[in-house]
């Protein structure tokens, strides 16, 4: 483990006119940590991932990644540096195969200048060994419109993986599966490589509590508790503000 | 098939002149697949923005215009009809230009790209028409030297014609390996999904940049082929007109395809140059043909015709 956490922020604060989305943020998390960020709608989570992929520029506060102030970057340098995120509303090429999605991803790391071929059979070779490992062999030629609710988060995914990331972002990655799907997808992350760090931000509370090794509680734009899974259900604050509604729920 | 049957048809294109002869009115049939040839590069490479890359431009007669009036003023100043050096001032002067408009309209999309692109145009349109010395204003230029390549003269009807298909064939071999490229890929994906281009870490400004230099050079190719051609470039040449003729053309032959621009190309310029003479209201008709496509047909011909090709084969 490096001595840097792999993501560091600190007093991280975004507001919207009159409204603070994020009210003075701080974690650290560190590295092949699986971190779940949890709270109520409107806590806050969906902006500090807007805010930590470089799509929304931060009111004050830093962002580090691996010890390197990346503060202020675009989301392309980000992404270059190795941040990647899986989008909760799926973010895809429609009319292009989930191949062709995946190999976008792949030729990123090597620029898109170059006026050699793309679809050669080596890529695709590469982009169906992500297909697979979601979970979505067999549909490596199907265009992305036309793949099932379950199949574009699969495909959401390995896409984030074939950006070789060291930091991924989760956004509600089981939001709209099937029982099983959730299953399933929830296994797949739970088996990623632990040189990979994760923040997940998740409704479901079961795989948040399988997933996590540490949770931070977001209530109104600021964290209110953090620890392990353990020590925040016994957190009374915790299930005064939220866990007791989303247990019952 | 394809590929074959391409090559074949730009062969019996290309050696046109030849084999034409016996016909009623070849040498008309000659100047206006010349005229068609010359649009279709012009309307390949406004593709490369609309079709490729999702980037609506209104504004790409300034690149068409400026590579005119830079092929004519350079033969003119310079003192030289060299290909060479006349061809290379029209792709550099309307790159340049490209360059800078580009880099002022990349951050918009949609419909503040479209807006900014055609104000850009309307500037260049306002100085081709008001720099009188240089550009020779509302009158613009007549009279343009065709060009010469080594020892080869183009001013005769046929070897500018063959000139023509020729840069045609070179800049159609381009937009099809562009397509089949890692660029070509990455232009459609910044039109799919921007946002998550950005995610993987594409630079998509800088991309959209390069994609609208290029289609610019390419314009500035067309209009220079133009302006031998016509021996004569005005003011229109960088006119709004200009600017959605080759959009009009996009859209009726099918954005995004190789094919799309040619056959686009082909059907404006013979309801104008050739139903014209036989029908009154052309312009009216071509109106129609839009609106048909435009309504009914997004894809355009060659769109709706492989959407057919793909229902038929199921």
């Amino acid at each position: 483990m490096s001595a840097a956490p792999a993501l560091a922020v600190e007093g991280l604060h975004r507001s919207f006119g009159g409204i603070h989305a994020l009210d003075g943020v701080s974690l650290a998390v560190a590295d092949g940590e699986r971190r779940a960020i949890i709270g109520p709608n409107g806590a806050g989570k969906t902006t500090l991932f807007n805010v930590l992929t470089g799509e929304i520029p931060p009111s004050s506060g830093t962002v580090r990644l691996e010890g390197t102030d990346v503060t202020g970057l675009a989301t392309s340098d980000l992404a270059r540096r190795g941040l990647a995120r899986m989008y909760q509303r799926n973010e895809l090429f429609e009319p292009l195969t989930a191949r062709e999605n995946v190999a976008l991803a792949l030729a990123a790391a090597k620029g898109p200048y170059r006026l050699s071929r793309a679809r050669t059979s080596a890529e695709s070779a590469e982009a169906d060994v992500y297909l697979e490992r979601v979970g979505l062999a067999g549909r490596e030629t199907a265009r992305a419109r036309g793949l099932s609710h379950g199949e574009r988060r699969q495909l959401e995914l390995a896409i984030a993986l074939a950006q070789s990331p060291r930091v991924l972002l989760l956004d509600e990655p089981t939001a709209g599966m099937s029982p099983a799907e959730t299953a399933s997808i929830s296994r797949l992350i739970g088996e990623l490589d632990r040189s990979l760090t994760i923040l997940i931000v998740e409704h479901d509370m079961d795989v948040v509590f399988r997933l996590a090794d540490r949770i931070t509680v977001l209530h109104e734009g600021r964290p209110i508790a953090e620890g392990t899974p353990a020590e925040v259900r016994g957190d009374r604050l915790v299930n005064d503000v939220y866990l007791g509604k989303a247990l019952e729920a | 098939m394809a590929p074959l049957a391409s090559i074949g048809f730009y062969l019996a294109l290309l050696t046109f002149p030849d084999w034409s002869g016996a016909i009623e009115g070849s040498r008309y049939m000659t100047t206006i697949l010349r005229d068609m040839t010359v649009f279709a590069i012009y309307a390949l490479s406004l593709d490369l923005l609309v079709g490729r890359a999702g980037m609506p431009s209104l504004g790409h007669a300034a690149f068409y215009g400026s590579g005119a009036y830079a092929a004519a003023i350079a033969s003119q100043r310079l003192a030289t009809s060299e290909l060479t050096v006349t061809l290379a001032a029209a792709i550099a002067v309307s790159a340049a230009l490209a360059l800078v408009i580009g880099l002022l309209c990349v951050r918009a999309t949609g419909i503040f790209f479209l807006m900014l692109t055609l104000a850009f145009a309307q500037m260049v349109f306002a100085v081709a028409f008001q720099w009188t010395d240089v550009t020779g204003g509302s009158n613009g230029f007549a009279g343009i030297a065709r060009p010469t390549f080594g020892g080869l003269e183009t001013s005769a009807p046929e070897a500018l014609y063959r000139l023509v298909v020729i840069v045609f064939g070179l800049v159609s071999l381009l937009i099809w390996w562009i397509s089949r490229s890692h660029y070509g890929r990455a232009l459609v994906g910044v039109r799919e999904n921007e946002r998550r281009m950005r995610a993987l870490g594409y630079h998509t400004r800088r991309l959209k940049l390069s994609a609208f230099v290029l289609a610019g050079a390419l314009a500035g190719v067309a209009g220079a082929l133009s302006a031998w051609s016509f021996r004569f470039v005005s003011p229109n040449d960088a006119g709004i007109g200009r600017s959605v003729e080759a959009f009009v053309m996009v859209l009726i032959g099918g954005a995004g395809t190789l094919l799309g621009p040619i056959v686009g190309a082909g059907v404006v310029l013979y309801i104008d140059r050739v139903l014209s003479s036989a029908i009154p209201f052309s312009q009216a008709v071509l109106g129609v043909v839009f609106v048909a496509f435009v309504l009914a047909a997004r894809q355009g011909i060659v769109g709706s015709l492989r959407a057919a090709l793909v229902r038929v084969r199921r």
